[in-house]
């Protein structure tokens, strides 16, 4: 069966999209790095302490007549180990410690060492109360996607090359993220006391960074798993 | 932000918990605080949907009191049914057996009925009863479920409307949806209800509402949905039928693994050309696996709808039988006439505009035979009728005779069936004349209609689009034995187009999603060369939309929407379009004046030169007059003026007056009524309700004309003679025979597909008893004709045979252009053929198909 005709006439290209996916009521950025198997988590650790240290705050005070004022935010130099690259981070010690952690889960899960593709997602989110039957909304405004891609390196020779270019890549990085944050887009509006926790993640003590969830997936499961989509039949369903 | 980030860069030490020291020199911040809960909606589509069906339900009361009684009738439906089968002895109803009463011998209701236990234990022992109960009360207990959800929904809707937009619930139906949008754009300054953009455009919240069904309308513009089917007999019929349209957005939009990952996005493999095949090959089995659950559930469904009908026609068979000789607008009709962004109560409301004309249009049709046959009848059962009634008058036991009752009633409903078959005494003949009215409010209609309209074949093509009532039920009562058919036969094998259909033709807007590239109605990439978007367009045949959607779409958008901006090409285009309509309109009343010789045409001039009451007394509905008016474009120009008359009389006029234009009235219609709407929208005076009702009318009005304006021209420009034959492309599905196989049928007359005979066949040169369109707009710059319309179409002309020079073989000495035979109509190959894409690929094996597209993708 030949095709019709028109189908051979110039499909009509689509607009790429380079970086940025549109998602619903969302902002979507997506970095790409590729990196030796040694240096994920330190890759990762850059990334993500660089972005969140645009998206802390100190913390609030408040104080009568709704009024408040914010706490002070230490910043820290970080030296990488396998990359030659530093970084700025929050100085807190109890982020460090969660991000590290989801870090470290993340590296255990790709393997080591051998050829991997994995992704690792620092979405930002406010919690919208609802009424009873329902759970609080959960409702992302920023996501940002971090894919990488682990090479396998030969020699040491190699490995030295892959360290300054690591280095310098992960430097378009930040400037990259620094770029889209300095865009003036939509942030949440600062919340009243009471609200304080459907914007900020207050749990830390000493630094408020927006509230956020760290999620990442290798290689074969970027689909869609079974759960989400029974949610979405159910909710299909209901929305009818 | 980045202010609290600038105030220090240094190490603190320990004890953060507790307020920095010197903390009365701080900066003190205010939070702005979530005061509403309505910035950063999650999902808009749904919410703005739910926007417009809280508003076009007239608030929230209403909406709750409908679903609520939806429920109870379901339950009422499913209910009664069970208790008319199993727990009524008809005996006794019937009278076939005896009740002894031992005070008196009437048969009361309550005796027909059984006892509650005898009842109970025949419903416990049939098991289909058991069966259907079950179903139905899963069914219900869904609906329940749904409707719990939704009015948590709606009640948040509720509160953004009070809150957010303020409006309260009473005072909604008082607003107009364009008012509510307006309402919406403005606060997303306030609160960033989307966060993507800082403001939002009335097109997103368009785009967003409907999503699926500019997909719709897309797909049945380009004739990818298998509604037209030629069953042996029947002729060439179009089926789409409710449950189909379920099914095809269940396939497409949101069942499980449908095309769409959410409702705002294509899945991303679906976007790449790469495995096309393979995904068609997924569609095909998803659809046929759809198929055969139709095929399952048919029974149910088929019950269901069997028992929806009887509870819900009988009594209004009973009441009026004429209803079911009455027309509705058809499925497809409201698909296929569907502006790409044009809302439900939008289409509805031009629908309904035309429908009086559509039906005296079909009556035009009634078949003589038929009609004697009809009056015959009619006399005989009205005469039995007549006296049965005499008889039961005079005495009332008549009545009490077996089957009288039935008899009379019998007779009745076949007096009224016969009386639907009898044209009106008063009807005039005007078929071509209707036809243009209609098409002033229902804005599309296949090339070859024009000229035709007294032609059965047109008719029954009309009818496709605007059906008897009864033939809408019948299909609705058949759809479950035929969707499974559909389906798994027809729309399986289309699953590859649907593909590339859905990756051709989707496009990601920021802040909006994945949308149709139609809906944003852009000329450059899906106009239409033969809708005036000649130059402007480099959309291939493929990217075309057909009978100029895009075009009229995009007017429509504009009128209906005049704060949109659109992007600028686009405005030129229109306020160029704007400009050519008022000043044919203008010079067209020149031409008039001057000319106003015949008694019909000095009225219209009369009117032209008189204040619009006037002008409406004497025009009032009649489209018949317009037909005595000036010729070629000037003859599209006045058919306006007389429904820009009709559909503005009384709502407008008085407005439009008083608006400071009581002077100028003797401007031309089409101009002024532009002019009305920017100055009165611009004018104080003019705040409240009153003025966007108006508004809107004039937006309707001024649609019209350009609808009609549009059409006569692209009728100019194709010369007569018109190439692409949309109504009856042929379903692509056969393949590579299609473009020959389109040729070929040309040859049999009786085939639908065969384009009515036109140019050579058709008696062009034979006089009409009416001077209609059809000579003048053939003929060339009419000396009749006024000078500004002559020269206006004089270049137009020129072009239009240039542009179409492939095709055309000479020029008749009338300018009347004569048409070779040679060339295949309808079809997609055929404009290629014509030298517009000289790069056109010609036919390839399927081997080829892959690596091409994937080579340019």
């Amino acid at each position: 069966m030949a095709p019709p005709l028109y189908l051979l006439v110039s499909p009509y290209i689509q607009p790429a999209t380079v970086g940025k996916q549109i998602t619903m009521n969302c902002r979507s950025e997506v970095l790409e790095v590729s990196v030796e198997g040694r240096q994920v988590d330190e890759a990762m650790l850059a990334l993500l302490h660089t972005i969140l240290l645009h998206r802390s705050t100190g913390k609030f005070h408040y104080k009568k007549e709704g009024t408040y004022s914010i706490g002070t935010v230490g910043t820290q130099d970080i030296d990488c180990d396998f990359i030659d690259f530093s970084f700025v981070r929050v100085s807190s010690d109890e982020l460090d410690r969660v991000i590290r952690k989801t870090v470290g889960e993340f590296k255990d899960a790709m393997g080591n060492g051998t050829d991997g593709m994995g992704q690792i997602s620092l979405e930002f989110y406010q919690k919208k109360k609802s009424r009873w039957p329902f759970s609080d909304e959960c409702i992302p405004w920023e996501v940002w996607s971090i894919k990488v891609n682990v090479v396998n390196l030969a020699n040491e020779q190699e490995r030295q090359i892959c360290r300054e270019k690591v280095g310098e890549k992960l430097g378009e990085k930040v400037i990259n993220i620094v770029e889209v944050i300095n865009q003036h887009e939509y942030l949440p509006k600062m919340p009243t006391q009471s609200e304080v926790d459907n914007v900020f993640d207050t749990s830390l003590k000493d630094v408020q960074p927006y509230l956020y969830k760290i999620t990442f997936q290798i290689t074969d499961t970027l689909g869609t798993s079974v759960s989400t989509t029974m949610r979405r039949l159910i909710k299909d369903t209901l929305a009818l | 932000m980045a202010a609290h980030f600038d105030t220090e860069y240094q190490r603190l030490e320990a004890s953060y918990s507790d307020s920095p020291p010197g903390e009365e020199n701080l900066l003190v911040h205010v939070p702005d605080g979530n005061k509403s809960p309505w910035h950063h909606i999650e999902n808009l589509d749904l919410f703005f949907q739910r926007v417009y069906n809280l508003h076009q339900k007239n608030g929230f009361t209403c909406m709750l009191l409908g679903e609520v009684f939806e429920l109870v009738q379901l339950l009422f439906v499913v209910g009664f049914t069970v208790f008319l089968a199993n727990c009524v002895d008809y005996d006794i109803l019937f009278a076939n057996k005896f009740v002894n009463h031992t005070d008196s011998s009437k048969v009361t209701l309550p005796d027909a009925f059984l006892p509650v236990d005898v009842c109970s234990t025949s419903i416990r022992d049939n098991v289909a009863v058991m069966f259907v109960l079950m179903i139905s009360g899963v069914f219900w207990l869904h609906r329940l479920i749904k409707f719990i959800y939704n009015v948590c929904c709606y009640w948040e809707i509720r509160s953004f409307y009070t809150n957010a937009l303020k409006m309260s619930m009473a005072e909604l139906p008082y607003f107009t949806w364009q008012e509510v949008q307006a309402r919406i754009v403005e606060i997303q300054k306030e609160h960033q209800i989307c966060i993507h953009k800082k403001e939002l455009t009335e097109l997103d919240i368009y785009h967003r509402i409907l999503r699926f069904k500019n997909y719709m309308v897309a797909m049945v513009n380009k004739s990818l949905l298998p509604v037209r089917f030629r069953p042996p007999l029947l002729g060439e019929s179009v089926f789409y039928t409710r449950g189909l349209k379920y099914n095809f957005e269940l396939i497409f939009f949101w069942g499980p693994g449908s095309l769409f990952e959410s409702e705002w996005s294509l899945k991303p493999q679906y976007k790449r050309g790469g495995n096309r095949l393979e995904l068609a090959d997924k569609l095909a089995s998803r659809i046929l696996w759809i198929g055969i659950a139709n095929l399952l559930l048919c029974p149910v469904v088929l019950v269901w709808q069997i028992l929806y009908a009887f509870f819900s026609y009988t009594e209004v068979i009973k009441r009026e039988p004429g209803s079911l000789g009455a027309r509705c607008w058809s499925l497809y009709g409201r698909c296929y006439l569907r502006h790409f962004n044009e809302l439900d109560h939008e289409l509805m409301s031009r629908l309904s505009k035309g429908y009086k004309a559509s039906s005296r249009y079909m009556n035009c049709f009634l078949s003589s035979l038929l009609t004697v046959v009809a009056k015959n009848v009619a006399f005989f059962a009205g005469s039995l009728l007549a006296v049965l009634i005499a008889l039961t008058i005079y005495d009332e036991d008549v009545l009490a005779v077996e089957h009288v009752l039935s008899s009379i009633t019998l007779l009745g409903v076949c007096i009224t069936v016969c009386r639907s078959f009898i044209p009106d005494k008063h009807l005039v003949y005007c078929p071509e004349q209707l036809l243009r009215v209609i098409l002033a409010h229902i804005h599309y209609m296949p090339d070859h209609w024009q000229g035709n309209a007294h032609r059965y074949e047109t008719r029954d093509q009309f009818s496709q689009l605007f059906q008897y009532k009864a033939v809408f039920i019948l299909e609705e009562l058949i759809s479950p034995l035929v969707t499974p058919f559909i389906l798994i036969f027809s729309l399986r094998r289309k699953s590859l187009e649907i593909i590339d259909f859905f990756r051709n033709f989707t496009v990601e807007v920021v802040g909006v999603g994945d949308t149709c590239s139609f809906a944003q109605m852009d000329i450059r990439q899906h106009g239409h060369p033969a809708w005036m978007s000649e130059g402007k367009t480099e959309a291939s045949i493929y990217q075309q939309a057909e009978d100029g959607k895009t075009e009229l779409s995009l007017m429509h958008f504009a009128i209906t929407n005049p704060q949109w901006q659109p992007p600028t090409e686009t405005t030129h285009f229109i306020s160029q379009l704007k400009e050519r309509v008022q000043r044919e309109a203008t010079g067209d009343r020149h031409t008039l004046t001057s000319l106003s010789g015949s008694e019909p045409r000095s009225l219209i001039a009369n009117f032209l030169a008189g204040p619009p009451s006037l002008a409406s007394l004497h025009l009032g509905r009649d489209g018949s007059l317009t037909n005595h008016g000036p010729v070629g474009v000037s003859d599209g120009a006045s058919a306006l003026r007389s429904l820009s008359v009709s559909s503005m009389r009384g709502s407008c006029s008085s407005a439009h007056r008083s608006a400071g234009h009581a002077s100028s009235a003797s401007r031309a219609m089409a101009g002024s009524s532009t002019d009305a709407r920017t100055a009165s929208s611009g004018s104080s005076v003019w705040e409240g309700q009153l003025t966007s009702l108006v508004l809107s009318e004039y937006a309707s009005t001024e649609m019209s004309i350009h609808a009609l304006y549009i059409h006569e021209l692209h009728k100019q420009q194709s010369g007569g003679e018109l190439s692409r034959h949309t109504w009856h492309r042929q379903d692509s599905d056969d393949s590579s025979d299609s473009v020959t196989e389109e040729g070929g049928s040309g040859g049999g007359n009786t085939n639908p597909r065969n384009p009515i005979p036109r140019s050579h066949t058709f008696p062009i040169s034979t006089p009409i008893s009416t001077p209609g369109p059809i000579p003048s707009s053939n003929s060339g710059p009419n000396p009749d004709r006024g000078s500004t319309p002559g020269q206006e179409v004089a270049p137009l002309q020129s072009n239009s045979q240039r542009r179409y020079g492939g095709n055309t073989d000479s020029v008749g000495p009338g300018g009347r252009v004569v048409r070779s035979a040679r060339v295949p109509m309808g079809g997609w190959a055929e404009e290629g053929r014509g030298g517009r894409h000289p790069d056109t690929v010609p036919e390839g094996s399927e081997d080829d198909m892959p690596h091409n597209i994937h080579k340019v993708t």
